[in-house]
């Protein structure tokens, strides 16, 4: 799914400006670093296209969804085509890793038989299969966050949002994740990784968008986290 | 299948999870219903008595001494909520007496020419409406005088209607408490869950998936409530149904099983209902503000 932002503004009342006129447009299968200091907009970008929040002036369309008016029907189905993984994994603590999973397919009405089978690939894929049974507080924050990676693409979302998926990691294990998700990028996924991690952008070099006082300041092709020492 | 059977164990864990709070809902619901249930049971015996007495509810409307039989008759036909006149002749009403005192036939005798009026049996539709129909018969001048016993009738028949009323608004008062009891359990059931609901409407789910647990938890627990409500129902009113009959062998009561049994069914209904439209609206509430963007 393309992504266009149409000079998209943002502010919080009472005048608090998160993003200011953006224009923006994401093909479908492209991996985007969103990055710029904290309180810079990158979050409400990615929330801009979960429509969790609303541009105050300015048009986001995501594939065939504009999203300034749609229904909650549509909002539902829409969704349904986005994996959202983030900072602090959000996993639910009473279900196990099989049941975080399963979850999503469940409340999408899987089948029974569907559910047990693409979760056990998913988790596979992420190398929990064996930790299935475990509860959220049993894990390590590695594991949790491929949880939260496998909850996010287990009914094969068209766009991955990824808000700082690394950010209570250590290095070794933020490069497990962060090869997790080049690799679902690789099967066609369309990436926006908001991130204040210098090392894994710098390492795994893609198209780069900085953002400050909620203005796009750069867009770069194969960008580094930082131009010149500046964000 | 896949989305009921999910709604099914996760509006049955609500419940387990909340087991204290289930509890405290089911003996509310229970107690209201139990109060409509009784109020409609008064009602409907109430009105049972009435029916009966106004069967056998008549006005004796004496004429005057050579009066027209059929002139008095058709008079007081014409009258508003008559439905039957008979006339009693001098003979007839002789004959009545002799049948009654069949003992004391002497008695008779000693009466030499036969002193009793000529008069008409008058029945009416309704109880409530002797006092009008006796005033109307006290206007035709072929009437000498009226003799009722529609007192009790009237009097059973105005607490019919204050009853009537009294237990609608009681019915009112009862299914808006039990309603909102039910409103508050589920809503605190959906924000123990806000977090998981939150999550679920992120990844798709529609509000009608995220809604249907609640409901579900909702329907059981008010029919429950209302079933336990029926049951009691039946067992008290069989006791005190034997009770007064014994006390009051000739108080018309309703006793068929089929009363009490056709008031549980329509109670349960109720309550299912109540309760359906009060998860739906405690969880929509919910889900349309978390929908809502910021």
């Amino acid at each position: 799914m393309d992504i266009r932002f149409s000079g998209v503004s943002k502010i919080f009342y009472p005048d608090i400006t998160a993003l200011e006129d953006v224009y923006l447009e994401i093909p479908k299968g492209e991996f985007v670093y969103l990055v710029g200091p904290t309180g810079s907009g990158k979050t409400t970008l990615l929330r801009c296209i979960t429509r969790e929040v609303a541009p105050t002036r300015g048009q986001i369309t995501v594939g065939s969804f504009s999203l300034r008016k749609i229904s909650r029907v549509d909002l539902s189905i829409f969704r349904r085509d986005i994996g959202i993984i983030f900072q602090d994994f959000c996993l639910l603590p009473h279900l196990n890793v099989f049941e975080n999973v399963a979850f999503v397919l469940e409340v999408l009405g899987a089948p029974p038989r569907e559910v047990k089978e693409r979760t056990g690939e998913i988790l596979d894929q992420v190398n929990l299969w064996r930790r299935r049974n475990l509860y959220p507080p049993q894990l390590s924050g590695g594991e949790q966050q491929r949880v939260a990676v496998a909850r996010a693409i287990v009914n094969s979302p068209s766009v991955l949002l990824a808000d700082e998926p690394t950010g209570n990691l250590d290095l070794h294990t933020a490069e497990e994740i962060m090869q997790l998700i080049m690799s679902i990028n690789a099967l066609g996924t369309t990436v926006i990784m908001a991130t204040h991690n210098q090392y894994l952008v710098d390492a795994f070099r893609q198209r780069v968008i900085g953002i400050r006082a909620g203005r796009v300041v750069r867009d770069e092709k194969r960008g580094r986290y930082s131009l010149d020492g500046e964000l | 299948m896949g989305s009921f059977k999910y709604a099914l164990r996760d509006g049955t864990r609500l419940i387990l999870r909340h087991w204290g709070l289930a509890f405290l809902t089911v003996i509310t619901s229970m107690a209201v219903f139990y109060l409509i249930g009784a109020s409609v049971l008064l009602v409907l015996n109430t009105r049972h008595i009435v029916n009966v007495l106004e069967g056998e509810l008549s006005i004796q409307a004496y004429l005057a001494p050579n009066a027209d039989y059929d002139a008095a008759a058709r008079a007081v036909a014409s009258v508003n909520h008559v439905t039957r006149v008979v006339i009693i002749t001098q003979d007839m009403a002789l004959e009545r007496l002799r049948q009654r005192l069949p003992d004391r036939a002497d008695v008779l005798t000693l009466l030499g020419e036969n002193p009793l009026p000529s008069s008409l049996e008058v029945s009416i539709d309704r109880a409530d409406s002797v006092e009008s129909v006796v005033n109307a018969l006290a206007a035709i001048p072929l009437i000498n005088d009226i003799v009722y016993a529609g007192n009790l009738a009237e009097k059973l028949s105005k607490f019919s209607r204050f009853a009537g009323q009294f237990s609608l608004a009681m019915l009112f008062v009862a299914v808006t408490a039990s309603a909102v009891v039910l409103f508050n359990t589920i809503r605190i059931a959906v924000y123990s869950k806000e977090e998981e609901i939150g999550i679920m409407l992120m990844v798709g789910a529609t509000p009608t998936f995220v809604a249907m647990p609640f409901v579900l938890q909702g329907i059981i627990l008010g029919g429950v409530g209302s079933l336990g409500a029926s049951v009691f129902l039946a067992l008290s009113y069989n006791g005190i149904i034997t009770r007064l009959k014994d006390l009051i062998p000739f108080l018309p009561l309703l006793d068929r099983s089929t009363v009490v049994f056709e008031l549980g069914v329509i109670l349960v209904g109720a309550g299912a209902t109540v309760s359906l439209i009060a998860s739906l609206v405690a969880v929509e509430t919910f889900t349309r503000r978390a929908m809502k963007p910021l």
